[in-house]
Formats: C-alpha cells, structure tokens, sequence
C-alpha cells in the first residue's frame, strides 16, 4: 500500500527548524522546533533538556484537545531525543494546525508526530536518538467475516465497518543500508471503536495490527529520507531509491579534492 | 523570556548607515519588502508572507442568534495570538507590547473602520445572523507583524465565500457548496496598513516596512491605515520621539501610493487563484 503524504521542509526565520506534513494532497500540520535554548527557572532539570510542547489548533482557543495531543507528543518526543545531552535547556516545540480540527483523530496524531520528526530533522541542533514515524491504523470488518483487515488512512467509506483503530509510533535507526534497518515500536493507543465492537482486542491483534503499521510507518520513513536527500543535495534529482554506500565512497573521494584544490 | 537587545556594534552600524541614506538590506528607504500570498485549498485560508514575516489567517461563518440590542446585524470577532513559533520571546499566557499593538491595530483597522458590511451578515433578523471568525496566527516575526497580520486578514476576508442561504418563511435552509456556490462577502473598503519606524535622530528620514533589527532600534512607529481610495482608516503613532507635521504629511502621501500599488497586487493575485479553481457552474 503506498501512502499518500505531503511532507515539505518549511523556512520559518525566527526558530532552529521547521517542517509541514499531512497524510493526503495538503499538509495537515506546520511544526516548528528552538533548542537548546534557555529555560525558565521553575522549568529547569539539572540533568536533562526540558521539552515543551504546544499544540495550537487552526480555529478556537487551544482546550482540553490540544492539551492531550500535547502531552502525547511529549511522551513521544522525550525518546526521539537525547535529553542528557543538554542539562539545563529547554527544547520547544510548536505544532500549529493548517486544517480545521473539530476532533482529535488517530491520524492527526501520526500527522503531529511526523511533522516533529520532521522539524527535528530540520533543525540538526538537537541531538536524537532515531527516528520515529507514525501512522495510524484501522481494523475494519472483512467482507468475508473471516481473516480481520488492516488500513491506513480510513476513508470515509470504512467509517462504518471500523472496528478498532490507533496510532502506531516507531523508532528507526539505520545500520548499513537501508535493507536492514531497527525499528522498535514505542508508542501505540490501539483501542477498539466505542459501542461497535463485540469482541475486544486480544495480544495477535495488537500485533497483527502492529506489524501492519510498522509497513506502512517504514514507508513514511523512506519518504523522510528522501526528502533530507533532496534538500541536501539539490542538483540531485530524488532517486526512488535511496543512495546506496557506493556513492558515498565518491562524495568522499570529491571532498578530498576540494582539499587539495584549496591553497592555504 | 526577554530578547536580547541589539548589540551596540549592530546599533551603531544601523544607525550611521541610515544617516548615510543606506539600508542594510540594501532597500529604498520607502520600499516593503515582496510580498507573497498563498491560498490554501479552503477559501479563505491565506498565508502571507512580507520578506520573513509570516502570518495565516483563516476565516469561518456560524449562524448564531444575534445579541438583542443589534438584531439586524452580524458581527465579526478577531482571535489573534502569537505563538512561540513566531520567536521563542513570545510566550504563551503573557502577551507582550507587540501582541496587544496587533490585537489593539487589527480591531481598528478590520472591526471598526467597517471593513465588513454587517448587515448584509443578517439572515432572519432577531434569531439568525452570520458570526465570522478571523483567526490571525503569526508565524514568523521578521520585523512589521502588524502590516503583514492586516494585510493578510483583508486578503482572507476578501478570498472567503459564506454558504448561501436561503430563508422562506421563518425557515432557514443553509446550501452546501456543491449545491449552490457560496457568495463573498459584502466588503465596503479594503484597507491596508503601513507601518514607518522612525529614530531619535531626526536626520534620519522615516523607513518604511521596518525588519526586525530597524524595528527593535526605533524612536517611534506611526502606522498608517488607509485603502486605495485616498481614506484614512487608523493613524497610530507610538513611541517618544516628536514628529513634524511635514513629516507625518511626506509619510501620508507614500502610504497613499503604496495603498494603490498593494490593492492592485492583492486583487490580481485573488483573480488567479480563483481561474486555479475549478467552479463548474450548472
């Protein structure tokens, strides 16, 4: 299944990092991350950085919805980065909404913590321990009634047979290529659909439903890649895949003849 | 968190190269910096950028019963906050001097010069009227939040196009969209806001469209509201050092040419959007 997203680099002036993403044609979500920078008295740790979190929604006063997207994302953002790395400091985040958001869907909460990531990656000040992609999945009811179905991105037309659903997060790192790779879930509200499931979620469910979000979360993550490629070398055209070790051998080889070009 | 002041190096420098008639991002001293719009795919929805600056503003309509001492009226309510996004010295909760200006600058400008024709938000007086929505976030502070925070609320009120309504009887039936196509507002003027910093030293002429260091080191601001009609909307002038009448005149007069260079701008800019947008009339 391949995953329809938006996700772009944005150039706000004022803060270390920017980034939109959104699952679909339109970004959902602009995010937006200073730090290390400093920290109010009553809101520094001695031996760690300090996150701050705010999510903002597009219309209304921020309430008790953005606030609970705002201490998940807390939770999430706490293992992305290495708070140890900077005792005394404060890394702020603010994650603006481009999109009306009455409710607080499963998908907006992958599109939030996509877009941090993102914004993250963007800023390249604050040291992070992988990275973590997010999607969100839905179980729906098989037209046969037997083997259950796993979705990204409902659509309007499962709402009616969607039987349980979350947000899955992963952490990514790389080891050699991107082949073999680690991906640890760290995240998950996985929960049935109040009033219309009969049985409740049982262990293979959960994984069944894990592994089919790690999938598409792999996706988001490649197009990540791509998008940090792009932007980093942009006379480069964005392969479809990603650039395997051979040619990081010849950027090498190119470093050292600016070297040599040089005259000091 | 306060920010941290200009150093005296910066100032220094700022301030002789204005004496000398040069500014340090090499624009005339009466120049704004290109301004971009970009509209979303919502009417309404706009982004607009002056240089760095950036603000959203987003506009929505709900049908609400009006208050009892105006019935045949709508109304139309602001919401602006700035968000540690725009500068990690803004903080949420606290607002700052800038905040309140723009709070303060964008009521005048949009609710009270009557930018919006009230009365044609009525539907059935007494009990249903339009309440519109104008939600301002700023998303950049780069110098002149305020020009760019009107500026890009006039162009989201001019872009966004209420339901149509029709009313029979006592009754009220709301059209979607894609059933009858939604009409724009009924606007009757559209101001635009410029902003002039000036110095403590009065033989540095008035810049306009300030950036953030020109801003931070002002004796004084003067920002003028007026529409491309020669009418002036708001004269604000805020900060200690005098000016002569002659001055605010000279100022007045570039306001005036700008205005009308900026009308032209956004209204070109609109008509593009909307041939982008694909309205099939049946």
């Amino acid at each position: 299944m391949s995953l329809n997203l938006t996700l772009s680099f944005d150039s706000l002036s004022r803060v270390d990092g920017s980034a939109r993403f959104g699952f679909g044609p339109h970004p959902q979500y602009l995010s937006s991350i200073s730090g290390p920078i400093e920290v109010r008295l009553n809101a520094e740790q001695s031996s760690q950085a300090t996150i701050e979190v705010h999510v903002r929604p597009l219309t209304n006063v921020p309430g008790t919805e953005s606030k609970k997207a705002a201490v998940i994302l807390k939770d999430i953002l706490q293992m992305e980065v290495i708070v140890e790395a900077n005792p005394r400091t404060l890394i702020q985040f603010v994650v603006q909404a481009l999109i009306p958001t009455p409710k607080l869907t499963d998908e907006l909460v992958a599109a939030m913590i996509n877009c941090c990531t993102l914004s993250l990656l963007n800023s390249g000040s604050v040291p992070m321990r992988g990275v973590i992609c997010a999607v969100s999945i839905a179980r729906v009811s098989s037209l046969d009634g037997k083997k259950p179905v796993y979705r990204t991105q409902p659509m309007e037309e499962h709402n009616s047979r969607v039987l349980a659903t979350g947000c899955f997060a992963f952490l990514f790192s790389d080891s050699f290529s991107s082949n073999t790779y680690a991906a640890t879930c760290v995240w998950t509200n996985w929960h049935t659909v109040y009033n219309r499931s009969i049985e409740a979620i049982d262990e293979d469910d959960l994984v069944r439903a894990r592994d089919a979000a790690q999938k598409a979360a792999r996706e988001v993550w490649i197009r990540m890649k791509m998008l940090v490629e792009e932007r980093e070398r942009p006379g480069v055209k964005a392969s479809k895949t990603l650039v395997s070790r051979s040619t990081d051998e010849s950027q090498k080889a190119d470093a050292t003849d600016d070297d040599d070009k040089m005259e000091i | 968190m306060r920010p941290p002041s200009p150093s005296i190096p910066e100032k220094e420098f700022l301030l002789s190269a204005l004496k000398q008639g040069l500014r340090l991002d090499s624009r005339e001293f009466f120049d704004i910096r290109p301004v971009t719009l970009t509209f979303g795919p919502e009417l309404g929805w706009v982004e607009c950028s002056l240089g760095k600056t950036r603000v959203l503003t987003q506009v929505e309509a709900k049908m609400v019963r009006p208050p009892p001492d105006r019935p045949f009226e709508g109304f139309i309510t602001i919401h602006s906050e700035i968000s540690p996004m725009a500068s990690s010295e803004y903080e949420l909760g606290r607002p700052s001097e800038e905040e309140v200006t723009i709070t303060q600058m964008l009521d005048k400008v949009i609710r009270r010069s009557d930018v919006v024709d009230k009365e044609s938000l009525c539907i059935l007086s007494g009990q249903r009227v339009w309440h519109l929505r104008l939600n301002v976030h700023c998303l950049s502070d780069a110098g002149n939040l305020l020009d760019c925070a009107c500026l890009a609320g006039i162009v989201a009120l001019k872009h966004f196009r209420r339901p149509d309504v029709e009313v029979i009887g006592e009754e009220v039936i709301v059209h979607e969209p894609t059933s009858r196509a939604p009409i724009p507002l009924s606007l009757h003027h559209n101001p635009y806001c410029f902003t002039f910093a000036f110095y403590s030293d009065t033989s540095i002429n008035p810049v306009l469209d300030p950036n953030l260091l020109e801003q931070r080191l002002n004796g004084g601001l003067i920002s003028i509201a007026l529409n491309a009609q020669r009418e002036l909307c708001v004269v604000q002038k805020s900060g200690g050092v005098p000016l002569e009448p002659a001055d605010i005149l000279k100022i007045v007069n570039v306001a005036v040419q700008k205005a009308k260079d900026m009308d032209a701008f956004v209204e070109a800019r609109l008509q593009e959007d909307w041939e982008g947008r694909k309205i099939e009339v049946r």
